[in-house]
């Protein structure tokens, strides 16, 4: 079954055209992928990312439950603060990548599109093995989320509401009214701009706040933005999409994720990443920037003097960079910064160099 | 927005036009081709002198997230490609019928050209 946004008819009626995605149907683009992609960029853009997951977590033994299932220690992150992180295999390998809110008494844990259930379940296994005293309850179909990103995010948004955006912090997250609406905003995003993400309940006309939103950001250039430049927006900034970066099997140390680990706290696939981190000699996630014209794809086969090194896992022609890039597993003798490489498009070899992430910088279009 | 059709060419029904002239056709693609895509970013074309089959992949076209092979129309030798592509791509964004062409074949076989769509066909079909 395809599912739709609760704003699908919205979206037809400014013209987007509509992708599949993890079993919803959701807007790709509505102008063009490219301007789109510069605008949030520069100005200001308006993302419906309903198609991810919503979980609550609350009783007694929630933080334990995060603690356990994740590789963050729950008891570290204060209240009104969000943490990304990721759920484990045994063997190590990545589930899911994560985004949970501290919300008081309550978590609230933003797994990605179509991952609801099986989190839910895996989560509730967890408790249940552990005897700890916790509710998980899956509520994705009850909320919307907008996803507001760009230089002008803030600005476009405190026109709708009383409370001071400024004071909400890099991940902080709170209830507050947007437009005489209670949401769930976080100071989060995935395009690697200054912007915030709500989480509106589906009882709240989320329909009429992003119309509202839209209206309020006309004077910054808002417009809304598909799934396309979503895509190419978090790939400049090395950010993982979990049906690109994760599939097949990857752990977190070679997601290149060893920042967001926190060793101090048991949880589920430790112990194989601590004889990983032994062993050493894992392929690892590196970015990789063309200096031919080429465009790199999901697949694509990465080589040295003909021998395979690596397989890229996201590719596209960058609207910032206008070049090819990359992200690729490679084998560790052969990513070092510089490193050049052949990335065979359609048979073809294109010549790559590794580079450190991200592939465009903070403030490129103030710099620019 | 109407997309436009011109009376002067032929066309198939994977959105390509032909341009008939004596010996050799001249290829590109639709306006309506090019607005499906949006943003072309990169065009692969094929080398001068190889010979081609009619069905046969004859060039590439991206745009950012999508990768559409384009099947040549009709069996010949490639004899020009649009070098200006490889720097600009976006040409067939804007000029899909004049600077934003494609490739230059000489024909192999002229019947093929029968199973060409006219623009009447080819309107009908993207209405």
């Amino acid at each position: 079954m395809i599912v739709k946004s609760p704003l699908h008819d919205i979206h037809e009626k400014l013209g987007a055209k509509f992708t599949e995605f993890s079993g919803f149907k959701m807007p790709i683009y509505y102008s063009s992928i490219k301007n789109e992609h510069i605008t949030v960029r520069k100005k200001v853009g308006l993302f419906d990312v309903s198609h991810m997951s919503n979980i609550w977590i609350f009783g007694e033994d929630a933080e334990k439950l995060i603690s356990l299932s994740t590789i963050e220690d729950a008891s570290k992150i204060k209240n009104e603060m969000s943490q990304y992180t990721a759920i484990l295999r045994e063997d190590g390998t990545i589930i899911d990548d994560i985004i949970f809110m501290h919300l008081n008494d309550k978590y609230m844990m933003i797994p990605n599109a179509g991952m609801s259930e099986k989190i839910t379940q895996w989560l509730r296994n967890i408790a249940k093995e552990n005897n700890l005293a916790v509710n998980v309850n899956d509520v994705s179909r009850d909320y919307t989320i907008l996803a507001i990103q760009g230089p002008e995010s803030r600005n476009t948004l405190q026109k709708l509401t009383d409370t001071d955006l400024n004071k909400i912090g890099f991940f902080g997250c709170s209830y507050i009214e947007i437009a005489g609406r209670e949401c769930i905003i976080s100071h989060t995003g995935y395009t690697g701009e200054l912007g915030f993400e709500l989480q509106i309940n589906n009882k709240e006309h989320p329909e009429s706040l992003f119309n509202k939103i839209i209206l309020e950001g006309n004077e910054y250039n808002i417009i809304p933005i598909g799934l396309g430049a979503r895509d190419t927006l978090r790939l400049e900034k090395s950010f993982l999409l979990a049906g690109n970066e994760f599939k097949g099997g990857r752990t977190p140390l070679e997601a290149l994720l060893n920042w967001a680990i926190n060793w101090d706290h048991d949880f589920i696939g430790k112990e194989s990443l601590i004889k990983q981190k032994e062993i050493g000699n894992y392929e690892r996630l590196t970015n990789l920037i063309c200096l031919e014209n080429g465009i790199p794809r999901n697949g694509c086969e990465v080589q040295k003097d003909g021998l395979k090194v690596g397989i890229v896992t996201s590719g596209t022609l960058s609207p910032c960079l206008n070049k090819g890039i990359a992200m690729a597993y490679i084998k560790p003798e052969y990513r070092e910064t510089h490193n050049v490489l052949d990335i065979i498009i359609r048979g073809k070899k294109i010549k790559a160099k590794v580079t450190k992430p991200p592939f465009v910088k903070k403030d490129w279009a103030i710099l620019k | 927005m109407v997309k436009e059709i011109r009376d002067d060419l032929k066309y198939t029904d994977s959105h390509e036009w032909i341009k008939v002239e004596e010996e050799k056709v001249i290829i590109g693609i639709t306006d309506h081709a090019q607005s499906e895509l949006t943003d072309i970013v990169f065009a692969e074309l094929p080398v001068i002198g190889k010979e081609i089959k009619k069905g046969d992949e004859l060039c590439v076209v991206e745009s950012v997230k999508s990768v559409s092979e384009i099947n040549s129309p009709i069996s010949g030798k490639i004899i020009n490609v649009n070098e200006k592509l490889e720097d600009n791509p976006e040409i067939i964004n804007k000029k899909p019928y004049d600077e934003g062409w494609l490739v230059e074949i000489k024909i192999a076989n002229i019947k093929e050209i029968n199973d060409l769509l006219e623009p009447e066909e080819y309107k009908k079909l993207i209405e």
